[in-house]
This record gives structure tokens, sequence and C-alpha cells, in this order.
């Protein structure tokens, strides 16, 4: 891995994306805006920020054509914005989307419509081109991720208590579960904790949709949130476990990100306490990962550029520590860091 | 020190009536508050078997208790709440996370939205946005806190609840006066007494279960249980002969509790509340434990001190939060609903507190670490004002920008709060003049009722 460009900016965040057309890299985060940067030259050009949010901004999509940036924030709202526009304007909004923190947003892949789903345990569905709600599924648990399946009108939800639900979006019913409890626990099984511990924090459909992957945490624990990085595979038509994936110790934190490569092995990225955290690289049909790197800490999204050779990482710079560390008198926050790397294949 | 002030002794001027010792109260004369022990027996033999506050006690116990006996609930959430997604929210800034402020009862005032049924009886409460302490470690914090952190004189002070037990003694129902509900282990446990002596640590309700073994033996007769007990005390006695007495005088006064517990083993009996309360309060454990707590001051007990573990949210804050501060919110709300509705907040003084707060910085790992620099407590009830809030922290909420106060505040407002009168505020340990809270703190006056 070589890394090209390293991208700083003042607050963390929480998700780095490559438009279709790999000319932009639009984040969001802590601060309640959408960034951008013209990555098609020799260096990023940070561009104007979208500053449309309360809160946090976790959830955040493209649309197929990379015209669009679809946006969700910590306190319900829902937005749509121009991406490609020197002062992108805000095409709609829905200014409550769901009550409280929406956790998660995808994209059909026809990008006709959205999904949004997060702590009012109801996932909705919204036209992209105007915003108009369209449909409602009560997942029950709040939601952490979800995905549509690239072919049909399925889709995915992942709860934060191991939960995955496929839904048929023609009849708008619930088809089936299927299990990712490992990345949850209870206060039944963390030693007197009364803390419900992890959950799905991510989710992805390979492009023929023949496999899901979700990711979070093995074993997860209360406090220090120590457990094992850990992504789970899933075929998709049997709706049976093929791959579990952890990476790391028990002691590391969250595959906060997963992706497809379109060569068919997954791409992940996770944190851990302290500062540790690898991207790694797994075929699903090996028993270990082929690839990964634990000098990149503290990992919370990755993306692929669409020449399949460039991958933005995002990172969180942010020192654990007690009391009041100050730096030129000055209390800091952390910040995002996302690396632009170059890699081939081993 | 004047000379003119009275010291309260730690082990020469206790009271023993019937075999109980008790610490003068300082507010009021003994013949005004101590019933004899066959009184408060049959009081509890009384109460047992029946729910609710009114057939808990005797009529003229509860008017007593009633009247002017002041009792502490003090909730520990022990590892450190976030004072930013609970009492001192900043939402939309650099380090308020992702959750919003909410409007409370009290107009212009706003917490986290974690704590909704919380924030609809705010003015049953008061908030000191201001707290800075000293230490950012649990292993010494948890202790400092607990102490008051009174300055170093070479001895271990006493935990809030047995300062309160030997400050005050036991309330008119003669139950223990520091009672522990806690997760896992229960018992007598001494450590909290320090200098006091182990007498006046607490006895604590694994999970608000009864002591072990707290029941007599069915096959044990009244006559065998009367002779058993004199043998016991003799041989005691025999026993503190040239000994420090700190031990033998626990020993007794153990046994002592476990006879009036043993009259009311109704408090140990869920099946005695309502259905309705136990899902106000919630069925998890911390929500069972504040409901226990409830039950244990209407029966009489003096300082009730609630534990709940694990807050120490380092990874996953907002997650943990999100799972932990309803289970303090919903229980904290019904309890201060509960007590407001019986009248008993004006005796009751409630405290939720942790060691210190989180750092308003989040770390990589999604967490927030230790940060005594400005934090929150939240009490009322007694003689402490509801319905305020004390202090502020800047626009970030990363210090104080007014009005600071240390813990030693705290326990001097809890105290006078309490009715335990300036000139009670020492005690004579063996001859060594110790404050009761730090000598260079003072109650915060806009929270004295």
């Amino acid at each position: 891995m070589k890394t090209l460009h390293t991208i700083r900016h003042s607050r963390q965040l929480w998700q780095a994306r490559y438009s279709p057309c790999g000319e932009f890299l639009v984040a969001c985060g802590y601060d309640a805006t959408i960034q951008r940067w013209n990555v098609a030259g020799e260096e990023p050009v940070l561009l104007s920020p979208i500053e449309a949010h309360n809160g946090w901004v976790q959830g955040m999509c493209i649309s197929p054509d990379g015209e669009r940036v679809y946006s969700a924030d910590s306190w319900g709202r829902l937005s749509c914005h121009e991406l490609r526009t020197d002062n992108p304007q805000q095409l709609w909004t829905q200014e409550t989307a769901h009550e409280g923190w929406i956790r998660a947003l995808a994209i059909s892949s026809d990008g006709k419509q959205l999904a949004t789903g997060g702590n009012s345990g109801v996932v909705r569905l919204w036209n992209s081109s105007d915003g108009a709600r369209t449909q409602e599924l009560s997942h029950e648990h709040p939601v952490g991720a979800l995905s549509f399946h690239p072919k049909g009108r399925v889709l995915a939800t992942g709860d934060l208590k191991g939960i995955i639900r496929e839904w048929n979006l023609d009849i708008a019913t619930e088809d089936r579960q299927l299990d990712a409890g490992a990345l949850y626990n209870d206060e039944t099984k963390t030693k007197g904790r009364i803390q419900q511990c992890g959950g799905i924090r991510t989710m992805q459909f390979s492009a023929d949709g023949q496999k899901l992957v979700c990711g979070g945490q093995k074993d997860p624990g209360g406090g220090f949130a120590n457990g094992t990085p850990c992504v789970l595979v899933f075929d998709w038509k049997s709706g049976g476990l093929v791959r579990e994936m952890p990476m790391g110790s028990t002691s590391d934190g969250f595959a906060y990100d997963v992706q497809f490569h379109p060569e068919g092995y997954i791409m992940a990225t996770s944190s851990a306490f302290p500062g540790k955290g690898p991207v790694w690289f797994w075929r699903p049909e090996e028993m270990k990962a082929f690839f990964s790197d634990p000098k990149m800490a503290n990992g919370r999204s990755l993306s692929l550029h669409p020449n399949g050779q460039r991958l933005a990482h995002l990172i969180s710079d942010s020192r654990n520590g007690n009391g009041r560390p100050l730096k030129d008198g000055e209390y800091r926050g952390g910040e995002g860091v996302i690396n632009i790397l170059e890699f081939e294949l081993p | 020190m004047a000379s003119s002030i009275c010291r309260l002794t730690t082990k020469t001027t206790t009271l023993k009536q019937n075999g109980m010792t008790h610490a003068p109260h300082p507010l009021c004369s003994t013949s005004e508050h101590q019933l004899s022990r066959r009184q408060l027996l049959g009081s509890a033999a009384a109460g047992a078997g029946t729910g609710g506050l009114g057939g808990l006690l005797q009529p003229a116990v509860a008017e007593e208790l009633k009247r002017d006996d002041k009792q502490v609930i003090f909730v520990w959430l022990d590892g450190g709440m976030s004072q930013l997604e609970s009492w001192d929210p900043k939402p939309n800034t650099q380090f308020g996370g992702p959750f919003r402020a909410i409007p409370t009862s009290l107009p212009g005032v706003h917490i986290g939205e974690l704590m909704p049924h919380t924030a609809k009886v705010l003015h049953h409460t008061s908030i000191v946005r201001s707290v800075h302490t000293q230490d950012n470690s649990h292993s010494a914090g948890v202790g400092r806190i607990n102490r008051g952190d009174p300055k170093n004189r070479g001895v271990v002070y006493p935990y809030l609840g047995s300062a309160v037990a030997k400050l005050m003694g036991p309330t008119a129902s003669g139950l223990p006066p520091y009672c522990w509900v806690k997760p896992y282990s229960g018992g007598f446990k001494t450590a909290d007494a320090g200098f006091l002596g182990a007498k006046y640590g607490a006895l604590a309700f694994g999970d608000g279960k009864p002591p072990n073994n707290l029941l007599l033996n069915k096959q044990i007769t009244a006559e065998e249980n009367t002779a058993r007990n004199e043998l016991r005390a003799a041989f005691s006695e025999r026993f503190s002969q040239g000994r420090s007495k700190d031990w033998t005088d626990a020993n007794s006064y153990v046994f002592d509790v476990a006879d009036t517990l043993m009259k009311r083993m109704d408090l140990f009996d869920e099946s005695k509340v309502s259905e309705q309360d136990r899902d106000r309060y919630g069925r998890h454990a911390l929500g069972r434990h504040m409901l226990m707590a409830r039950r244990l001051i209407e029966a009489g007990v003096r300082f009730v001190k609630v534990n709940s573990y694990h807050w120490d949210s380092h990874g996953d804050n907002f997650n943990a939060c999100q799972s932990l501060i309803p289970q303090f919110d919903r229980p904290f709300a019904a309890l201060l609903e509960d007590l407001n509705e019986r009248g008993m907040l004006d005796n009751v003084l409630v405290i939720a507190m942790s060691e210190f707060g989180r750092t308003p910085k989040i770390n990589s790992h999604v967490g927030r670490d230790h940060w005594p620099e400005a934090w929150s407590v939240a009490m009322g009830g007694a003689g402490i004002k509801r319905g305020h809030v004390i202090g502020r922290t800047n626009e970030l909420g990363t210090f104080v920008e007014d009005q600071e106060y240390d813990v030693g505040h705290l326990f001097h407002t809890w105290f006078r709060g309490l009715g335990v009168s300036e000139e009670m505020m020492e005690y004579d340990n063996d001859g060594q003049p110790l404050p009761v809270a730090h000598d260079d703190c003072f109650p915060i006056k806009e929270l004295l009722a």
C-alpha cells in the first residue's frame, strides 16, 4: 500500500465515499457537515461544504449518476443536495424523517429509492427524486445498517441486537431473519454488565447479490467496548453463514466498514483500543485474510475508487486519555484523516 | 477549632439502648427520637406483610419519620456517567455527540434526550453543572469522591453513608442506618466506615436479596435462640475485655441488625410490589434496586446507597449511553415522583452521581474517557432546594465557567441540608479532631432550602 495523499479534517468523520465517476470524494461525520474534495487532479482540492444538518451525519450515499448526495443525521433529518456544483443547492429535505438518530442510509442500484433506519426501530423508504415517503417497515430494534439487494426489490436491514431481516418491498413484508447474534451481547452474557453491546454496524451485498456481509464486533463488551472486529459473510440464497472473519484480538474494536472489491474479495476496516485496528482483505473461500495492515489504525470507512486501485481509507485521529491534556494551552478534539492509498493485489 | 464546638466522638459517646447502639442525633434529644426497641420491633412486626408506605410503619413511627427525620438515597453510577449525554448536554457543538437536548419541567433548562422521564420531573431535583474534582482515576477517585475528598490527615475517612450513619444514627424505625443495594454480593461491608469503625459499615443486599441465612433455622425455638444470644453476648463481653471494642461492637451490632431485619423480610419480597410499580421502575437490575431503595426509605432506613456498575464508557460511548442511561432515567424519575407524591421529598435527599464525568473529547474508539474537570451531580430533597441549576460550563462543556464546586462543597451542602449543624461538623477520633467535610469548602448557599 502506498499513501498518495493525506487529507485532514478538523473534526472526526464517519464515512468517506468516492463518487461513481471517481472525481469527487465526499465525507460526513461529527460536525454535521458534508465535506467535498475534487480528487481528479494531482492534489485533492477542498470544495465548499454542505451545511444542512445537526448532530452527527452518519448516513450518506451518492446517486448512481453522481449528481446528488443524500445525507441523514442523528437528529432525524434526511436531505438531498447537488454534489457537483460549486455551491450545492438543497434539492429536498425531510426535517423529521425519523424520530432521532438515523444511523444508516442506502440507495437502490437503480437510484430511485432510498432506505433509512436508526434508533426509531423503523425502516423508511423514500422516493429519491423528491423525498416523498413511500413505505415503512417495523424492525423493532434500532437499525444499525441496511443494504438494497442489487437485483430486485429486496432490502436487508441489520439491527443493534444482531438480527438481519429480509424485506420484500413489493408487498412490504418481512420474508425471513438471519442470525448475526455473534456480533451482540447483553447482560445475560457480559458478566453482570447491564449494557447491550455491539450489533450490526455495517452491511453490504456483493455486486451479484449472492453474498451479504455485515460487520461489527465479535463477543462485544461494554466499558472499553473491547472485542474482536469481525465480518460475517452470509450466502444470501440459503441464509447460511459461510464465513466468520475475525481480525485482531479480543481487546480490539469494531469492523466499521466493509466493501466488496469487484474481484470478489472483501475489504474491511476496524477500530481498536488503543490505536490499533487494521485494514484487511479476505476472500470468502479462504480461511485467512490475504492482506492486513495494522499500521492503518482506527479505521472508520473505506471506499474503492472506480479504477479499482485506489482506496480512500478514513481513520479517526483522536488519542484517548483521562484528564485534561492541553496542547499549547488549548483543549483539542480529534480529527478525521483520509488516506488515499494505491495498492496492487499481492 | 473553637472550644465551644461540640465534637462528635467516634468511639466514646455512643448511646446504648436495649442492646443497640445509637449515635446521638445532632439536632434532637434522644428522648424525642429514640423509641424503645420493643416499640420499634413491634412497629416492624406490625408492618410485615403489608405493602406501600402506609402499611410499612405504625402511624406513630411514620409520623416521626415524616416530621423531621432526614433520610438519603444515594445513587452511585460507578465508572462515570457522561454529563454531556445527561445533565449538561452541548448539542451541535464540537464535543456534543449525536444526541439532542430536550426541554424539561424547568423552563429554559434542557437535558439529554436519553432522559425523557427525568425531564418531566426535573423540578423535583436540582443539578450542579459545575463540579470540578481532583482525581481522574477510578482507583483513587471512587474513594476520594465517596469520602468528600477531605484533606489528608493520616486517617481513612468514611464514605458518605457511613458518615451519615454516624452523625445521624438510625431513624426511629430501628432499621440499620446504612443499607446498600447493589449487584453481585451482599453482606456487611465495613470498608466504607473508615476510621469510624466497622459498626458504621454498610449492610449490603446483593441484588436486593437479604443476607444469607438471615432467617432463623426453623429447628431452633425462640427460647433456644434467646439462650444462644445470651451466650454469644457473654462471650463477646469476655472477648472484648482488654481489646478494642470496634470489632466486638460491630459484631454485636450486626446481630442486632439481623434481629431487626428478620422481622422485615417483606422488604425483600418483590411480590409485595405492584406490577405497575415494577414496570415504572423497570425490571432491570437498576430499576429493581432503586425501587427497593424507595421501599427501604419508606420503611425507615436512614441512608440507602444504590450502586450500578460499568458506566466506564471508554469505547462506543454513545451506544453505551443509549443502553445505560434509560436504565437510570426511568427509575430515577419514578423515584422522584413517588417520593414527591408521598410528601417525602421534604425529608429525603436524593443524590445521583459518579466519581467523575467523561471527557468532552471523543476518542478514536468513539468513547469518552475520565473527566473530573467539569461534570454534573443531581441532588434534591430534604434541606436541598429542588428545581435549581447551579453553575455553568463553557459553550463546549470543557471547563467550568461559573461557580466551580468540589465534592467537599457538596458534602457540606448535603450535611447542612440533612440538618447537621455547623457545630457538629467535627469528629473526635480518639482525641484527634477531624472535620466532617473538607475544611476549605463550604455549603452551596443557593441550594439550601
